[in-house]
């Protein structure tokens, strides 16, 4: 079956250029929905009976390299365009397509009617494509390829509506926003690569890898590598400082926000730091930062979306505090941990993505949840999935969120530190907290829109069946990692850790066997997420005016959240606005236009000039072109005999 | 100056001057016949150099056939037959500066060069060299041979569509 | 003594299944009357005939006629080239002519016996056949660039042509002759035995000078490029495309033949030479090339540009230039014959609509059309992911390898002139309200042969390894 991997890569493909050329002809909604479901569907098929020889395969034979052409080799530089088929690639391969393709069949029904239909599905098709090649590719250059594909789409996504205003833009500023911010993260990963390239002469995985395994822990390159990577990581994955374009990328479809701004694109990062573990765990250094960014993004982030009304906002904070998590695995060291966290994350955030989906177009593109409320009765079944979502994402015990973010708590104080863990603890907390504000406003209490505009309905059925998948896999998805303390087995941990196992035997972690303290913490996180919970769903169904008294006492505090701290002015004032001041005065009203544009149109008419004159010699005359032939045998001649 | 080297020079000089006469002259005609004496002198070096079917092959073809087509031409355009061929002015600095260049050049390295055939002067073929070159055309050299003959094949064909009269949408003024 | 072996046979076989069909197309002209589809179906057939003997004979590695003809490899390859090249000019002439009202059945005898004389010198191994080749494709070029009789652009575009062609065949020959006569042999496999030591011997150098001369005028390198725009303007777009393609590829094939002789012995002067001509012709073609306001004119200096860029492969002298010559041939061909094919669709009679301006919102009135010039362009600039760029790449690293940088720099700013003059058709094409709003028609067999070539210069410039891994074994 690993020969038939490219199969994954092309379906996709397929899709995009049947849609791409004959989407506006098309015409037929469910047939070019159907044409790009189906592609992303059979990618996840193929991708399934590959998963199931290499379950059934001994450990050793997992790995294969299925190489389709060479792509560029020009001296010592060579590099093929294969795909590395391994426990890593796969199980992104399948999160990807399989809640791709799930979000695909939803969009059928949320982007009904939509003029841009064909386009839209012209530009998943593409993403996901694009996404395939990250995560299976080789190489680096692949993996890059692919990287910037993704953010191509997501630029092309989050700009889809481009005629709608946002905020206090248009859509085209958010996607501006988002292709800006990780373009600087991109120059991050590109300088990586580069210096990848300079130290091992290579960019192939198993060929860096296999050289970086005789390096000793600590060396200043693998510093540089690895702090480089992390910069493109933050872009992508939405870490501090490079977050910020992430909220403002709900701009987009809802089944966008799923499917790329939480499932899949926004791991990335994670995927990358998990393919290199060797490299990092070269980097004491830089797995500190790492571990030390991610815990701050996640508590960060949650406190943000504590006050925030936005739906999709309260959804896309959680995101980023999320991906914190899973940088703060990836930094102590526990890669497993935060893979894990990555898939049990993107059944239920995809999910809860889609739930507000589904709330938003039964709501007539209302995204503010003030507006909201009571809705549980007029949308019984999203109801259901949107509260399995909010029970998983915070870590309701036996849910899926609960193993996964268990055991990053759990790493973060055993590999990290204790202080670590609390802080992590705390944000775990705090996730609970406005997940069920969110549940609270949204579903419960009292309705507060107007019913003379609004007629809320319940979602139709290529909307609903996703998400009933998605809440089944929110439940049963954490069962494959039930950790030894509660007398389960980590199949999760044991299927990846071969992977990992090169940089496992760098870092030399050291063996906890403290069963009692891994439960007793275990209990209080949950009890700190279960106190969350309680408290806003008491606080926003029952006493709504507690919230707004405390938020009345603390106004500076709500104030700095409800700012999220200030950031994006922070970046305007200190660097947007020079760069567009010095872009403006001294860039382009001196250097550009006077002294660039002048020397440049000089020498065009320069050129154009002389062009001009000498094109006086091409006379027409065949006498005078056979004197300039004979000149030129002269000159030949005349070198080769006098010289 | 032994006998060899006098009908050498006497060949050469036919050969330079007639062509000379080809270049310079103003009259049509007169050029023609003087390509008659430059063929003559070229397949009289020839003989010299003991290449007698080559020789033989520059009377026949040349001087034979492609010269009387040539006057054939000449004559059959019969309201060319007065008039200048050779442009005045044109370049005639340029040109010759650069020909009297080349020229020099070439000179220079024959003078110089180490003649490849010099070395076998001594020692001529006993035979001619027809056979030789009959053999050649029909073993190593058929190929070349047969190509040939589709080249001429070429350039009848070319000719042939140059010729047609049929449908021509004429931009030319015609002459007359 | 052995008169055809087996080798023989297949070795010609392309070349004489070409000359089978050019003889049987010549006889259905003849003989019937309006005949001239039938024998473009002829000649099709006939071409693909060819294709089918020079793939079945890729992969012997032999000579045939006692060393005159190469087969398999290296021949084989570049066959299927103008083969190929032959086959699409067609497609792209056919409309034309119909539209002209010139479609007579010689026009596609002269393609086939033009590609024979191709063909010849993709094969030659002997300066004798690679002279026949040049000859035989010469001829036929000569007549298919006078195509249109009653036209004068036509007429002065075909005697310009020969007679600046019959100077530099002088000049080929003479070359051809002194090597004779200083090694003895005009064999190119026996040359380098005969004359193992370096060029010490000016006549043995100037006869390598002046064979040289001979193919930088074919191939338009500058100064020997005077006759290409006059010519490229005036014959019939379907012509230029052919020979700026078919004439192009395979007096380089020869060229790179011929010259990997006395290249092997990597001579200071011939490179330094080479590398001048190389410089020269990039320089020039692409200086003129700013100032033609007609697409023809200055996609013939663009060709003068590409035979610099070529050009710089047979001076590095190392297998990658070799390579990179290859395939960029390849995608020069594919590129040129798409832009060709383009004007041939939008021209219009007595060589209307022709510059920049009749291009003018394109972009709005045939948005098929113009995204394919637009991507012809950006292959013929060298931008990824088209083929241009990979050819262009393998070319000046191939200079930086033989120690040229100088060379390489030299090429990528005069890649950056041409940027100018092939964006700017795109400009029009996107950026300028269209003013002339007359019906354009698409006839379906050329434009499905633009597509075709599109598509050839995406698939090579993503998947460059399909060329590159049949090279292999060639070089």
């Amino acid at each position: 079956m690993y020969s038939f991997a490219p199969l994954i890569v092309l379906f996709p493909l397929l899709g995009f250029l049947i849609n791409g050329f004959f989407g506006r002809k098309i015409k037929n909604e469910t047939l070019v929905g159907s044409i790009g479901t189906l592609a992303v569907a059979s990618s996840f098929v193929v991708a399934l009976l590959i998963f199931v020889e290499m379950v059934g395969s001994p450990v050793e034979e997992r790995k294969h390299i299925v190489t389709l052409f060479q792509w560029i080799a020009a001296g010592s530089f060579s590099v093929n365009v294969a795909f590395q088929v391994d426990q890593l690639s796969i199980l992104m391969t399948l999160i990807v397509t399989g809640v791709g393709s799930l979000i695909h069949l939803y969009s059928i029904g949320y982007m009904h009617g939509d003029a841009g239909f064909w386009r839209f599905f012209t530009y998943l098709n593409l993403f996901i494509f694009a996404m395939l090649n990250l995560v299976l590719a080789d190489n680096y250059l692949l993996m890059f390829l692919g990287w910037e594909g993704v953010g191509l789409c997501s630029y092309l996504l989050i700009g889809f509506w481009y005629d709608r205003n946002f905020e206090k833009g248009t859509t085209g500023d958010a996607a501006k926003k988002a292709f800006i911010v990780n373009r600087i993260g991109d120059f991050g990963f590109l300088l990586a690569m580069f210096l990848i390239f300079n130290t091992f002469g290579s960019l192939t995985y198993e060929s860096v890898f296999a050289q970086a395994a005789g390096f000793s822990p600590g060396v200043s390159v693998m510093f540089w590598i690895t702090l480089l990577m992390f910069v493109g990581a933050t872009g992508k994955s939405a870490q501090i400082p490079l977050y910020v374009w992430l909220p403002d990328a709900m701009a987009g479809p809802t089944p966008v926000s799923a499917l790329i701004h939480a499932a899949t694109m926004v791991t990335a990062g994670i995927y990358m730091a998990a393919r290199s573990s060797i490299l990092f765990s070269l980097a004491p250094a830089t797995m500190e930062i790492v571990a030390v960014v991610g815990l701050l993004t996640a508590f960060f982030a949650g406190t943000i979306g504590l006050v925030q009304n936005d739906i999709k906002k309260v959804l896309a904070y959680s995101t980023v505090s999320q991906l914190g998590y899973m940088f703060l695995a990836v930094g102590v060291g526990a890669f497993t941990a935060g893979l894990f966290h990555v898939m049990t994350h993107a059944f239920f955030k995809a999910l809860l993505f889609l739930g507000s989906g589904a709330v938003i177009h039964a709501m007539h593109d209302e995204q503010d949840i003030q507006k909201m409320g009571g809705l549980q009765k007029y949308m019984p079944w999203t109801f259901r999935t949107f509260v399995i979502g909010s029970f998983a994402i915070s870590g309701f015990p036996l849910l899926s969120g609960f193993f996964s973010k268990d055991e990053i708590l759990w790493k973060s104080f055993a590999d990290g530190a204790p202080w670590m863990w609390v802080i992590a603890a705390l944000a775990a907390g705090v996730t609970a907290f406005y997940m069920f504000r969110l549940v609270s406003l949204t579903f419960l209490g009292k309705e507060r829109f107007d019913h003379h505009h609004v007629h809320p309905h319940e979602a139709p059925k290529t909307m609903l069946i996703p998400l009933l998948i998605l809440a089944l896999f929110s439940i049963i998805g954490g069962y494959v990692g039930i950790p030894h303390v509660l007398g389960g087995h980590n199949y999760f941990e044991e299927f990846l850790e071969p992977v990992f196992a090169g940089a496992n035997a760098k870092m030399m972690l050291p063996m906890h066997d403290s069963a009692a303290l891994e439960l007793g913490l275990m209990a209080v996180s949950v009890a700190v997420g279960l106190l969350g919970m309680f408290a806003g769903w008491k606080i926003f169904t029952e006493k709504p005016e507690i919230a707004e008294n405390t938020a009345k006492k603390f106004s500076g505090l709500h104030k700095l959240l409800w700012n999220k701290y200030f950031v994006d002015e922070a970046y305007d004032a200190v660097i947007v606005n020079p760069i567009k001041q010095t872009s403006d005065k001294f860039l382009w009203k001196i250097f550009d236009v006077k002294i660039i544009d002048n020397t440049l149109n000089f020498s065009a008419k320069f050129v154009e000039a002389t062009s001009n004159i000498l094109r006086r010699i091409q006379t027409g005359v065949v006498q005078s072109y056979a004197v300039i032939f004979v000149a030129g045998i002269l000159f030949i001649l005349g070198y080769l005999i006098v010289w | 100056m032994n006998m060899y080297e006098i009908i050498f020079y006497f060949f050469a000089f036919i050969t330079v001057a007639s062509a000379s006469v080809v270049v310079f002259s103003r009259n049509i005609i007169y050029a023609a016949f003087s390509l008659l004496f430059t063929f003559f002198g070229v397949a009289g070096i020839y003989v010299l150099l003991n290449a007698d079917f080559l020789a033989i092959t520059q009377l026949l073809i040349y001087v034979g056939g492609i010269l009387v087509l040539l006057l054939f031409g000449v004559m059959l355009t019969t309201n060319t037959v007065n008039i200048d061929i050779k442009s005045g002015s044109m370049n005639v600095l340029a040109a010759a500066s650069v020909v009297a260049a080349l020229a020099g050049l070439l000179g220079g390295v024959f003078w110089t060069s180490d003649w490849f055939v010099s070395k076998q002067m001594g020692e001529l073929p006993a035979q001619t060299t027809s056979k030789e070159i009959g053999t050649a055309l029909i073993t190593t050299h058929v190929l070349p041979f047969e190509i040939a003959s589709v080249i001429l094949l070429v350039a009848i064909v070319g000719a042939a569509m140059m010729a047609r009269r049929e449908g021509i949408k004429s931009q030319i003024p015609s002459s007359k | 003594m052995e008169f055809f072996s087996p080798t023989d046979l297949l070795g010609s076989s392309p070349i004489l299944a070409l000359g089978l069909f050019s003889l049987i197309a010549l006889l259905v002209n003849a003989f019937l009357k309006n005949s001239a589809g039938m024998v473009f179906y002829v000649s099709a057939v006939g071409i693909f005939v060819a294709i089918g003997c020079s793939i079945y004979t890729f992969p012997m590695n032999a000579t045939a006629f006692s060393d005159m003809l190469l087969v398999g490899g290296y021949a084989s390859f570049f066959s299927v080239l103008f083969l190929v090249i032959a086959l699409f000019s067609m497609f792209i002439a056919k409309p034309y002519l119909e539209r002209e009202q010139y479609h007579y059945g010689e026009y596609y005898v002269l393609i086939l016996l033009a590609t024979i004389g191709m063909v010849m010198l993709a094969s030659s191994a002997d300066l004798i056949t690679a002279f026949l080749g040049i000859e035989m494709m010469s001829v036929s070029f000569y007549v298919l660039a006078g195509y249109f009789r009653g036209k004068l652009s036509s007429n002065e575009s075909a005697l310009k042509y020969f007679l600046l062609g019959a100077f530099a065949t002088g000049f080929l020959l003479y070359g051809i002759a002194l090597i004779y006569g200083t090694t003895g042999t005009t064999n190119l496999l026996r040359i380098v035995t005969m004359y193992p030591q370096p060029f010490n011997d000016p006549l043995h150098i100037i006869g390598w000078g002046l064979i040289l001369i001979g193919f930088g005028f074919k191939v338009a390198a500058v100064p020997f490029h005077m006759w290409v725009p006059d010519v490229y303007e005036g014959a019939p777009t379907p012509v230029t495309a052919f020979m700026s393609t078919g004439g192009k590829a395979a007096a380089f094939s020869v060229f790179l033949m011929t010259f990997s002789v006395p290249m092997s012995m990597r001579d200071e002067r011939l490179m330094t030479v080479l590398a001048v001509l190389a410089a020269a012709s990039m320089l020039l073609g692409n200086w003129f090339g700013l100032s033609q306001t007609n697409l023809k004119r200055m996609l013939a200096y663009s060709s003068i540009a590409h035979a610099g860029y070529m050009i710089i492969g047979i001076a590095s002298a190392t297998p990658m230039g070799q390579q990179g010559i290859a395939f960029y041939l390849v995608s020069y061909a594919l590129t040129n014959l798409g832009a060709f094919g383009i004007i041939a669709m939008m021209e219009k009679e007595n060589g209307g609509n022709l510059n920049y301006e009749d291009y003018a919102g394109l972009g709005k009135r045939k948005p098929a059309l113009a995204a394919l010039l637009a991507m012809f362009m950006f292959s013929l600039t060298g931008i990824p992911p088209f083929a241009g760029f990979i050819g262009k790449y393998y070319l000046f690293a191939s200079a930086v390898q033989s120690h040229m940088t100088w060379l390489a720099i030299f090429g990528v700013i005069t890649s950056l002139f041409s940027t100018y003059y092939y964006l700017r058709i795109i400009v029009y094409m996107y950026f300028k309200e269209a003013t002339n709003h007359e019906e354009i028609k698409l006839p379906g067999l050329t434009f499905a042969t633009v597509i075709l070539c599109g598509a050839g210069i995406v698939l090579f410039g993503i998947v460059p390894s399909l060329i590159f891994d049949l090279m292999k074994s060639i070089f």
